[in-house]
C-alpha cells in the first residue's frame, strides 16, 4: 500500500478560497483523520484525492504515482484506484449486495470465477456473507454501510477514503462500527483517509489527526498528542471541550510562564515556550478541574467560585461555575453540595495560547 | 508529530498519466463537445433560416434576392393582420381570465373541501389535458353550435337555449378555457396540495376560522402559480392554431395564427416573407412573454409536482350548500365536457347526427370503415404512429443522453445545454414547423428529406423536447450525485457510470417520458403545417384541415381513434411507468 502525498493543494471557488496550499503525508497503511468543523475543507480534499473534484494548483501523488499536478496531469477518478465509501454510502438500489461488489471487479475485468472468490471474500470481511442476495433496500443502515466499505475494498484499491460515514448512523451503532472499522482497517492494512467532524470519532479511530479550520490545516498530530497539546486555542477549543479563560502574562522565560488569570490571588507558572508578555488566553480541560472536597486542604493555585448551573448527565455532572468576570466548566463522576466550591487549576493541565492564534468561528464554506 | 516527507521519487505511474496531460482533452469530453453542438444546431439552429426569409426578397428556394425589410413592412400595414392580432389578444385575454378564475376555484374546491364527488369531477375537469385538443373542439362545434346537437335539442324541446355563438371570439375562448382550465388546476393544485399544513394550523391556533385560514394562507400562496399559469395559458392562446382554424372559420374570423397559415396555405402565390416576418413578431412576443415569466416566477415552478402531501392537509366543511356546488361543478363540466365528448362519439357513430333523428336509429359503423378505406387517412394515421413511436423512442434516448451531460457532468457549457434543451418550449409549433421547413429546403433543394418523413420527426422531436425533458428531469435529479461518483471511483469512465448506474435508475422516467411523447406527437398538427407534403400527412394536421371544413362523420370517427390511441397509451404508461400527464 503505497503512502499519500499532497503539496499545496489550492481550490477556490470563486472568491471564496476553501483550500490554502494544503500539504500532507498520509503513511502508508495507517488511517489519518481530517477533523474540522462543516466548511473547513476537509470534504474538498478528500474530494480532491478520489478525482471528484479539481483543485485549481497542487500535487497529489499515491506513493510516487502522481495523480494530480496542477495543470499538468489530472487522472480522471476512475483512473485512481480508490476506494470510496460515501456520507449517503451510494449504495446502488437497481444491484444486488454481490452485483454492488462485484462492479468494481468487472470493470477490471476480473474473471467471473476469481470474481465470485474475491466478492466473497469480502463481503465475509465486513460480515455480510448471509446477504449477497439482497437489494439495498432491504437493509438496514448499518448493512448499507458496509456493503459500501465492502464495494470500496473489493478491487482492492491504492487508498481507501472515507466521507463521513458514521454520520447517518445512531449513536450505538455508530460506537459499535467505529471499532469494527477500526479493527478492519487494520486487518487489511490499507492507507486510509477519513473525513469527520466528529472529535470522538477522529480521537478513537486515527492514527494520525489532522485538525482543518478555514482550508488550513491546524495542527497534525496522534489523537493523543491533538487532545494534549493542542497547536492552538482553536483546536484545544474544537477537539474535545476547553475552558477558555482570559490572563496576563507576566513573565516568560522560553520554558515557563508566570501568569496572573483573574480571580485567582496568586499568579501561576505554567510550562509555555513563548516569552511575549501580556494578554493571554489560558485553557484547561473540565475534567481537568479539580474540585476540592470538604475536608481536604486548599492548597495553592485554588479558587472559590459560585456554581450558576449544574447538568446531571448520567457518567457524570457539568458544573457551570462564575469565576470573577469568566464562565469555568468543571465535570466530576461525585456530585457536589451548595452554591458554592473550590476548585484547583494545577499549573500542568493549563495551555497558554497567544491572542493572535483566535480562530474564526463563523468562516463558512460550501463543504461539498 | 507530522510523518516525515517522503524524499520525491520519479512517478511510476508517469508514462499512463502522461497519456492524458489533462482531462478536458479526452474521449469523454470530447463526446460531450459533439452531442451538445450537434443537439445545438438541431434545436436551436432552425431558427436561423426563419429570420433569414423574412429579411430576404425572394423565398429561400429561389436564387437570388437580396435583403429587405419589405416583408415587415407589408405585415405592419396589412389591415388584415392587425384585425387578426387584435381577435388574438381579444381571444387570449377572456380565456386567461376565464381559465384562471374556473381552474383556481376548482383546485380549492376540489383539494381542500368536502366537496361531494370531488374526485370524479377532477377526473371529468381534467380529460381535456389527455386528450387531443382538436377533438374536444370538434365536440363542442358538434353538440353547442347553434345548428349543433345539444343546442337544437334545447331550443325545441326546453325554454332553454344556448347564449352564446360559439363561432364568435368569446365563443372560441369558452371552448379555450374547458382546455386551459385544467392547466392552471394542475398548477394550484399542485402548490395546494404542497403546502405544509402547519401554515394554516398555526392560523387556526391564532385564532382565525377554517375558511379565513384557507383564503388568508394557502391561497396567498397561490399568487406566483397563478401568475405563472396566468402568462402560461395566455401565451398558449396567441399561438394555437387548430381552435380558431375549425372555429373562426365559418365567420371569418382571422387570429395571429389562422392568418399565417392562410397567408402560406391559401393565398396565390404563398406569401412566404410575410408569413415567415410574422412568425418572427410571433417568437419575440412569446419568447418575451415567456422569458419574463420565468423572471417573474423564477424557474422551480416548472418542476413542481414532485413533492406534495395529499393527505396532509385538512378538508374545509362547507355545510349542506356542498351538494349545491357539487351538482353545479357536475353540470358545468357536462356542458365542457363529457357534452362534446360523447358528441364526437356520436357522431362517428351515427349517418346523421340530429336531435330530429333518433340516434339508436342511424348507428353505424359506416364511418370508421370510410376512414380505414380513405388512403389519405390511414397514410396519415400510419405516419404519425411511426413517429410517435419511432420518433418518442429516439427522442426518449436522446434526452437522456443530454440531461446527464447537462447535469451530471463537469461539461463546460452544460448551462447553455440546459438552456438549449427549454428553448423549444419557448418557440411556438407553427414558428418551429417553419423553421424546419426553410433548413431543409435550404440544405436540401432536392426535396428528398422533405418528402421522408424524417424532416417531420425532427421538427415534431424539437417541439416536444422540453415537454419530455420536463417529465424526465425530476426523476434525474432524485438520483443522488454519489451514486455515480461512486461508479467513477469504482472505476467506471463516465459513460460507463451513467449507463450501469444513473440511467437505469431513471428507465422508468424513461418510460414515462416516452409515453407522454408518444400522445404529443401523435396528435400534433402545428409544426407540421409548413412542412407537410402529400407524401407526409399526419393524423393531427389531417384532422385539423377537415374538421376546419366540415365536421362530417368521418372526422369525428378519425377524432375517436386518435382519442382511443392517447388513452390506451396513456392507460398503459399509467400502469407500467406511474405515467401522470400532468407535469
Amino acid at each position: 500500500m503505497p503512502e499519500l502525498e499532497i503539496e499545496n493543494l489550492r481550490k477556490s471557488f470563486g472568491d471564496n478560497t476553501v483550500l490554502h496550499d494544503l500539504s500532507l503525508t498520509v503513511p502508508d497503511g495507517q488511517i489519518t483523520t481530517l477533523l474540522g468543523p462543516s466548511g473547513c475543507g476537509k470534504s474538498t480534499t478528500l474530494w480532491s484525492i478520489a478525482g471528484l473534484h479539481r483543485p485549481d494548483s497542487g500535487r497529489i501523488s499515491f506513493g510516487g504515482r502522481v495523480v494530480f499536478d496542477g495543470a499538468r496531469i489530472d487522472l480522471p477518478p476512475e483512473r485512481r484506484n480508490c476506494g470510496v465509501v460515501f456520507q449517503s454510502y451510494a449504495v446502488w438500489p437497481h444491484m444486488t449486495v454481490f452485483d454492488n461488489v462485484a462492479y468494481p471487479l468487472k470493470l477490471r475485468k476480473v474473471r467471473s470465477a476469481r470474481r465470485r472468490e474475491r466478492v466473497l471474500e469480502v463481503l465475509g470481511l465486513v460480515e455480510l456473507g448471509d446477504h449477497v442476495d439482497r437489494y439495498p433496500h432491504q437493509l438496514s443502515g448499518g448493512q448499507q454501510q458496509r456493503v459500501a466499505l465492502a464495494r470500496a475494498l473489493a478491487h482492492p484499491p491504492d487508498m481507501l477514503l472515507l466521507d463521513e460515514p458514521f454520520s447517518n448512523l445512531d449513536a450505538k451503532l455508530r460506537d459499535r462500527s467505529r471499532d469494527w472499522l477500526r479493527s478492519l482497517q487494520q486487518r487489511v492494512g490499507v492507507t486510509t483517509v477519513f473525513v469527520t467532524h466528529d472529535q470522538d470519532e477522529a480521537l478513537s479511530m486515527s492514527d494520525q489527526v489532522v485538525v482543518m479550520s478555514g482550508g488550513e490545516i491546524r495542527q497534525i498530530g496522534t489523537p493523543r498528542d491533538v487532545y494534549e497539546n493542542p497547536a492552538d486555542l482553536f483546536v484545544a477549543d474544537f477537539v474535545g471541550t476547553a475552558n477558555i479563560l482570559d490572563a496576563t502574562t507576566l513573565a516568560a522565560d522560553g520554558t515557563t510562564a508566570t501568569v496572573r488569570l483573574d480571580g485567582l490571588a496568586d499568579p501561576l507558572r505554567v510550562p509555555h515556550a513563548g516569552t511575549r508578555t501580556g494578554a493571554v488566553s489560558v485553557t484547561i480541560r473540565p475534567e481537568a478541574v479539580h474540585i476540592v472536597r470538604a475536608g481536604e486542604a486548599a492548597g495553592p493555585n485554588t479558587v472559590t467560585a459560585k456554581v450558576e448551573t449544574v447538568s446531571y448527565l448520567g457518567d457524570h455532572y457539568r458544573y457551570v461555575l462564575r469565576l470573577g468576570g469568566a464562565r469555568l466548566v468543571a465535570t466530576t463522576t461525585r456530585p457536589v453540595d451548595g452554591t458554592e466550591m473550590t476548585v484547583r487549576l494545577a499549573p500542568g493541565d493549563l495551555r497558554l495560547f497567544e491572542p493572535e492564534t483566535t480562530p474564526d468561528h463563523e468562516q463558512e464554506y460550501d463543504d461539498e | 508529530m507530522t510523518s516525515l516527507r517522503a524524499p520525491a521519487r520519479p512517478p511510476v505511474g508517469g508514462s499512463r498519466a502522461a497519456r492524458r496531460p489533462l482531462r478536458r482533452l479526452d474521449g469523454t469530453t470530447l463526446s460531450h463537445y459533439v452531442i451538445s453542438a450537434v443537439a445545438g444546431v438541431l434545436i436551436v439552429g432552425p431558427i436561423v433560416p426563419v429570420v433569414v426569409a423574412s429579411l430576404w426578397t425572394t423565398p429561400l428556394y429561389e436564387s437570388g434576392g437580396e435583403p429587405t425589410l419589405a416583408n415587415y413592412r407589408a405585415l405592419l400595414t396589412d389591415g388584415a393582420w392587425w384585425s387578426a392580432v387584435w381577435n388574438s389578444v381579444l381571444f387570449a385575454t377572456l380565456m386567461t381570465v376565464g381559465s384562471v378564475v374556473l381552474g383556481v376555484t376548482s383546485a380549492a374546491l376540489f383539494t381542500r373541501t368536502n366537496l361531494p364527488g370531488r374526485r370524479l369531477l377532477a377526473g371529468i375537469f381534467l380529460l381535456p389535458v389527455v386528450l387531443p385538443g382538436i377533438v374536444l373542439v370538434l365536440g363542442w362545434s358538434t353538440m353547442w353550435s347553434q345548428a349543433g346537437f345539444a343546442a337544437t335539442w334545447l331550443r325545441t324541446n326546453t325554454f332553454l337555449s344556448v347564449p352564446l355563438d360559439l363561432y364568435s371570439v368569446p365563443g372560441m375562448a369558452l371552448v379555450g378555457i374547458s382546455v386551459a382550465a385544467p392547466v392552471v388546476f394542475l398548477f394550484s393544485r399542485n402548490t395546494l396540495v404542497a403546502v405544509d399544513p402547519a401554515l394554516e394550523d398555526a392560523a387556526r391556533t391564532s385564532g382565525a376560522g377554517p375558511v379565513r385560514a384557507l383564503t388568508t394562507v394557502s391561497v396567498r400562496l397561490l399568487r406566483p402559480t397563478v401568475l405563472n399559469s396566468t402568462l402560461l395559458i395566455f401565451v398558449i392562446a396567441l399561438e394555437v392554431l387548430g381552435l380558431p382554424l375549425v372555429l373562426g372559420f365559418s365567420n371569418d374570423i382571422d387570429m395571429i395564427s389562422t392568418y399565417l397559415y392562410n397567408n402560406w396555405t391559401n393565398s396565390s402565390p404563398p406569401r412566404h416573407g410575410l408569413v415567415s416576418a410574422g412568425a418572427v413578431l410571433m417568437l419575440l412576443t412569446v419568447s418575451g412573454l415567456l422569458l419574463l415569466r420565468n423572471k417573474l416566477v423564477g424557474d422551480v415552478g416548472r418542476f413542481a409536482a414532485v413533492t406534495g402531501k395529499p393527505t396532509g392537509s385538512r378538508a374545509l366543511d362547507l355545510g349542506p350548500i356542498r351538494w349545491v356546488l357539487s351538482a353545479g361543478m357536475l353540470a358545468l363540466l357536462s356542458v365542457m365536457v363529457l357534452v362534446p365528448l360523447a358528441g364526437v362519439v356520436m357522431a362517428a357513430s351515427t349517418t346523421v347526427f340530429t336531435p330530429f333523428i333518433s340516434p339508436w336509429a342511424s348507428l353505424t359503423t359506416a364511418n370508421f370503415e370510410a376512414v380505414f378505406a380513405n388512403p389519405v387517412f390511414t397514410r396519415a394515421l400510419v405516419n404519425s404512429l411511426l413517429i410517435a413511436s419511432v420518433g418518442g423512442a429516439l427522442t426518449t434516448v436522446a434526452i437522456a443522453v443530454l440531461s446527464v451531460i447537462a447535469h451530471r457532468s463537469d461539461f463546460r457549457f452544460r448551462g447553455g445545454l440546459q438552456q438549449s434543451m427549454m428553448w423549444p418550449r419557448m418557440v411556438p409549433g407553427l414558428v418551429t414547423g417553419m423553421a424546419f421547413f426553410w433548413s431543409v429546403i435550404v440544405l436540401d433543394p432536392s426535396g428528398a428529406v422533405r418528402a421522408s418523413l424524417w424532416a417531420m420527426g425532427l421538427a415534431f422531436a424539437v417541439r416536444n423536447l422540453a415537454l419530455g425533458y420536463s417529465a424526465f428531469y425530476p426523476a434525474l435529479a432524485g438520483v443522488g450525485r454519489e451514486l455515480d461518483l461512486a461508479a467513477r471511483t469504482a472505476g467506471a469512465t463516465y459513460w460507463t457510470a451513467m449507463r450501469t448506474i444513473v440511467l437505469r435508475l431513471v428507465l422508468p422516467a424513461m418510460g414515462a417520458s416516452f409515453v407522454l411523447l408518444f400522445v404529443a406527437m401523435l396528435n400534433d398538427a402545428e409544426p407540421a403545417v409548413f412542412l407537410v407534403t402529400d407524401d407526409t400527412p399526419v393524423l393531427g394536421l389531417t384532422m385539423l384541415q377537415l374538421a376546419a371544413t366540415n365536421i362530417g362523420g368521418n372526422v369525428a370517427a378519425l377524432g375517436v381513434i386518435q382519442m382511443v390511441i392517447t388513452l390506451v397509451v396513456l392507460g398503459v404508461g399509467r400502469g407500467l411507468f406511474g405515467v401522470r400527464p400532468n407535469a
